[in-house]
């Protein structure tokens, strides 16, 4: 004990006093989080041109049964997916990837959601504004049709309105539910 | 009193049958047409023609054949009465304060006719008509 110099116990005694006087949940550093988190918020990238197209005033399923997993090819959503799957590159089914941009212009078909066995409306809105994402290319091409049939294509580069034409990857939103059914 | 409720019943069924219209009309617009003319038919400027105000070329001649006879319009993967139906969803919808006020509702027999006969110079025809509306 005697051989440690002054640092050492300088420090052990800091440390110590500072270890009973916080906890984990202290006050202080959930609040330091909070400013901090709260703050940071704003600086990230991103772009709201997609939530106008979005915004139809339905709200998404959350019944997702088997197939709900954004990030697996079969998910249903994907039905007709034709890209790199957002969820894979720092996005989710629904959101770009930061500091790309969704597309406003899109393709729209329907997908049978398995948890409830009904068609949804869904709009593929394609990520702008980078380079290829390159994770989880998925190519479903239920109700495709070829590209001279351009409104139903999912072979477009849909970022072909956008400020940027660069192709990142793909969301799959959910606009409404099919009727009949 | 009997006739009064007949009359009752009668407009309570047409209202679910034009309701179930503005329904299916609606939907074919988000499969078929919002994609590229967006929810709200502002398209995209220089790309994609805004639909709000279409409405303006029915007042003059030649501008309802032309509203049919576009490309997105004529070569869309819906049937004849399908087409009608989202065509005048469309013009009540986003052009309102447009519509001539003897507007006819296009139906299945007159939208068929003109979509047999496509637009190929659709930007000559489309100045042409923006000029006659113009003067």
């Amino acid at each position: 004990m005697q051989q440690r110099n002054w640092i050492d116990r300088g420090f052990e005694i800091s440390a110590r006093h500072f270890a009973r006087r916080t906890s984990r949940r202290s006050f202080l550093s959930q609040l330091g989080t909070f400013l901090f988190g709260a703050a940071s918020i704003p600086l990230l990238p991103m772009s709201r041109v997609g939530a106008q197209a979005a915004d139809m005033g339905f709200k998404d399923p959350d019944i997702e049964g088997d197939a709900g997993d954004p990030q697996s090819c079969d998910y249903w959503r994907y039905c007709s997916i034709d890209g790199f799957m957002s969820a894979c590159c720092g996005g989710t089914a629904t959101s770009c990837p930061p500091g790309t941009e969704m597309s406003a212009v899109t393709w729209v078909g329907t997908c049978r959601n398995p948890a409830d066995n009904r068609d949804y409306l869904i709009s593929y809105n394609d990520c702008c504004g980078q380079s290829r994402c390159g994770q989880c290319f998925c190519n479903n091409n239920e109700d495709d049709r070829p590209t001279y049939v351009p409104a139903k294509s999912n072979n477009i580069n849909w970022c072909l309105a956008s400020s940027t034409t660069a192709y990142n990857s793909t969301v799959a939103l959910v606009l409404g539910i099919s009727e009949g059914n | 009193m009997r006739l009064t409720f007949l009359l009752a019943v009668l407009v309570f069924v047409f209202n679910l049958f034009s309701e179930a219209n503005a329904e299916s009309a609606h939907f074919n617009y988000i499969l078929h047409c919002q994609g590229c003319h967006l929810v709200n038919g502002g398209g995209t400027s220089g790309k994609i023609p805004a639909l709000i105000g279409v409405g303006r070329f029915l007042s003059v001649e030649g501008g309802r054949e032309f509203l049919v006879r576009v490309p997105g319009v004529s070569g869309s993967l819906v049937n004849d009465a399908e087409l009608a139906e989202v065509l005048n969803w469309i013009l009540y919808e986003f052009s309102p304060d447009n519509l001539p006020r003897d507007f006819e509702p296009y139906d299945a027999e007159e939208v068929g006719r003109y979509r047999k006969d496509p637009l190929v110079d659709v930007e000559h025809a489309k100045d042409r008509l923006l000029s006659l509306i113009e003067t």
